[in-house]
C-alpha cells in the first residue's frame, strides 16, 4: 500500500471536483510567508507526515496573523511526530465549519467487493466511532461491474438520518466523485475525514488515499515511488530500490520492507540486527519467533514467492546485505515448490560479488536452509563453489527445522563474535 | 573480439566473450541452459554458442535469468561469460550512506 500525504491526495480529490480548502505545499517560512500572501489569514498548517492521529501529536496548528505563521512553521518543520519527521506543511485558508461528518470508500476483503462508509459523526477516528457508536455508521457494498450511482449515495446517505435534502445533494454528488477517485487510481482506501459542510456546501478538510502498490507501475500521473507496504511511515531508500526488482519482472516477486530501518529498536532492546531473507511469509514468521527469544532481531522482513528467476534473488541479496547494522544474515525456505537452485545461484553470485577475495565466502555469520524442490541441487551449488566451506557460513539442507535454523545461527554468532570481535 | 551479448527480461545483459569459447573443452553454458536452466535459449552454432531465439524473445522472457550459464562457465568453462544486473537505486541509496556495509569491512 502507499499512502498519499494528505497535500497530494486532495490534489486527486481536486482532479475529480471534489472541493478541497485553498491551499499550497510549502517546507520553508520563506515559502510560507509568500503563499499567505495569496491565501490571506487564518491559516492552517498542517505536517505532512503519513501517521494517523496528527491532530492529537500536535501536528496541526492555526495562525491568525505573520508572527504566529512563522512560530508554527518553526515548531512543526523538523519535528518528528511518531517517529516520522516533519519535511513538509499544508498551509490552507481555514473553513468555517458547521458540522463534520466522515466518508470513505475502501476494499472490503470479505466481501471483496468495494464498500461506501458514511457516518455522520466525523473527525474523529472511524475505528473509535465503530467500537463507541457503531449505529453511526452506515455501509453499502458497490458492485463493482455496475458502478456506484448518485441515487446510491442518496440511499446511503438517507440512513444516515437528519440531514437537509440541499445538502444530501451536495453529498451525494461527492459521495460518486468518491468512488472515481477509488476506481481511477486503484485505491485500497479514498477517506474523507472530518468531511465538513461548510456555508457554500461541502468540502473535504483531510484526505487519506491508499493506493494499492501492485497497481502502482500503472498509476504513472502520480510520480509516487513504488515499495512495499511501510506501514504509517514512508517507504525508505532501500525499500524504493528493492521495490524496483519487481517492477520490469512479473516472474515471481521478493517483498521487502524494513521492520527496523536503522535498528534502533534491536539496539534499544539488547538485540543483534540481522538481515533475513524468507521463501514464504510464514517462514518468515517462524523464523522470527524463534530468532527474537535467543537475542537476534530481523531488521528487514523478505519474502518471495511465485518462483522468482534467479536474478531476483540475486538483486535482494545485495538489498539485504546493504543494510550497514546486520551482523549476521539468514536464508530460509519453507518445504517449498520453488525452484531452490534459482535461489541458491541468485545468491552466490551476489556473495561473489560481495565478497571477492574470499570467493564469495561472507565475514559476518550467515546460515542458508534449503528445504523444497531441488534443495539438493541448491546444497551441492554452495559446495561446488566454494562457498560451503568458509568458516561463517552454514548451508542446511531439508531436515532442518526453524527451531534449530535458529540455534545453528546463534551458535554461530557466538564464535563470529569471540573470534573476530564483531565488525 | 567476437561476442555475443544480449538483453534480458528484468533490465541488464549478458556477454559472451566468444574467442574464449572457441578453446572451451565443455560448453557447459549451453548444457546448463538446456537442462536445469529452464530457459533453452543457447545452442551451439560453429563451435560456440549462439542464440536459439531472436533479440527480442530473448528480452522478453525467453532467456529465464537463472544465472546458471554464469557460474558453469566459471566453474568448468573459459570465464568467458558475465551477466550485468543493475540496480541503480540501490547504487544511490549505496552512496548515501554514512556507514559502511558489512561485507565492505574487515574482520
Ligand atoms: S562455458 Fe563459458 S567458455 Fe565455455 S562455451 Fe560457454 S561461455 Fe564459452
Amino acid at each position: 500500500m502507499a499512502r498519499l500525504p494528505e497535500y497530494q491526495g486532495k490534489a486527486l480529490f481536486n482532479r475529480k471536483g471534489i472541493p478541497v480548502p485553498e491551499g499550497r505545499f510549502v517546507q520553508s517560512a520563506d515559502e510560507a510567508m509568500n503563499v499567505v500572501h495569496e491565501l490571506g489569514f487564518p491559516v492552517a498548517i498542517k505536517a505532512q507526515v503519513l501517521s494517523g492521529r496528527r491532530g492529537e501529536a500536535g501536528g496541526v496548528l492555526f495562525a491568525e496573523d505573520r508572527d504566529s505563521l512563522s512560530q508554527a512553521v518553526a515548531e512543526l518543520l523538523g519535528k518528528r511526530i511518531q517517529g516520522s519527521p516533519v519535511e513538509g506543511l499544508l498551509l490552507e485558508e481555514r473553513a468555517e465549519v458547521q458540522r463534520e461528518l466522515y466518508m470513505a470508500v475502501t476494499a472490503d476483503p470479505s466481501t471483496r467487493q468495494p464498500i461506501a462508509i458514511f457516518s455522520p459523526k466525523g473527525g474523529v477516528d472511524i475505528e473509535e466511532t465503530a467500537e463507541t457508536e457503531p449505529a453511526a455508521i452506515f455501509t453499502t457494498p458497490i458492485d463493482i461491474l455496475r458502478g456506484f450511482y448518485y441515487y446510491d449515495a442518496m440511499d446511503l446517505l438517507r440512513q444516515g438520518g437528519d440531514l437537509e435534502s440541499r445538502q444530501m445533494l451536495t453529498l451525494a454528488n461527492l459521495f460518486t466523485r468518491l468512488y472515481q477517485v477509488y476506481r481511477e487510481y486503484d485505491c485500497k482506501l479514498a477517506e474523507i475525514n472530518p468531511l465538513a459542510l461548510v456555508v457554500q456546501g461541502a468540502m473535504a478538510l483531510d484526505a487519506r488515499v491508499d493506493i494499492d502498490d501492485d497497481a502502482l507501475a500503472r498509476q504513472t500521473t502520480l510520480d509516487i515511488d513504488f515499495a512495499e507496504e511501510a506501514g504509517e511511515r514512508a517507504a525508505t531508500l532501500l525499500e524504493i530500490a528493492a521495490a524496483t526488482i519487481d517492477e520490469k519482472d512479473h516472474r515471481g516477486t521478493v517483498h521487502f520492507v524494513q521492520t527496523d530501518p536503522d535498528a534502533s529498536y534491536a539496539k534499544t532492546t539488547g538485540k543483534i540486527p540481522v538481515g533475513l531473507d524468507a521463501v514464504g511469509a510464514g517462514t518468515g514468521l517462524t523464523i522470527m519467533d524463534e530468532l527474537v527469544p535467543l537475542g537476534y532481531y530481523p531488521i528487514d522482513f523478505c519474502d518471495s514467492s511465485g518462483n522468482p528467476v534467479g536474478s531476483k534473488f540475486y538483486r535482494i541479496t545485495k538489498v539485504i546485505m546493504a543494510q550497514p547494522h546486520i551482523e549476521g544474515y539468514l536464508f530460509v525456505s519453507c518445504v517449498s515448490s520453488q525452484q531452490l537452485d534459482n535461489a541458491a545461484r541468485g545468491i552466490i553470485k551476489a556473495f561473489k560479488e560481495l565478497y571477492p577475495r574470499s570467493g564469495g565466502r561472507p565475514n559476518i555469520p550467515c546460515v542458508v536452509v534449503f528445504r523444497g524442490g531441488w534443495d539438493d541441487v541448491a546444497v551441492e551449488l554452495f559446495r561446488e563453489h566454494g562457498i560451503s566451506d568458509g568458516r561463517w557460513i552454514k548451508v542446511l539442507g531439508r531436515d532442518t527445522t526453524e527451531k534449530e535454523t535458529a540455534e545453528i545461527f546463534g551458535a554461530l554468532y557466538r564464535e563470529w563474535k569471540k573470534e573476530t570481535g564483531g565488525l | 573480439m567476437k561476442v555475443l551479448e544480449f538483453e534480458v527480461r528484468s533490465g541488464g545483459s549478458i556477454r559472451i566473450e566468444l574467442e574464449k569459447c572457441e578453446s572451451c573443452e565443455t560448453k557447459a553454458c549451453v548444457k546448463m541452459c538446456n537442462t536445469q536452466g529452464m530457459g533453452q535459449i543457447l545452442e551451439l552454432k560453429d563451435g560456440v554458442p549462439a542464440l536459439k531465439y531472436s533479440l527480442e524473445e530473448v528480452k522478453r522472457g525467453a532467456c529465464t535469468e537463472d544465472l546458471g550459464c554464469e557460474l558453469e562457465c566459471e566453474l568448468h568453462g573459459n570465464k568467458a561469460l558475465v551477466i550485468t544486473l543493475p540496480l541503480p537505486e540501490l547504487d544511490e541509496y549505496l552512496e548515501g550512506l554514512s556507514e559502511q556495509p558489512t561485507y565492505l569491512r574487515e574482520a
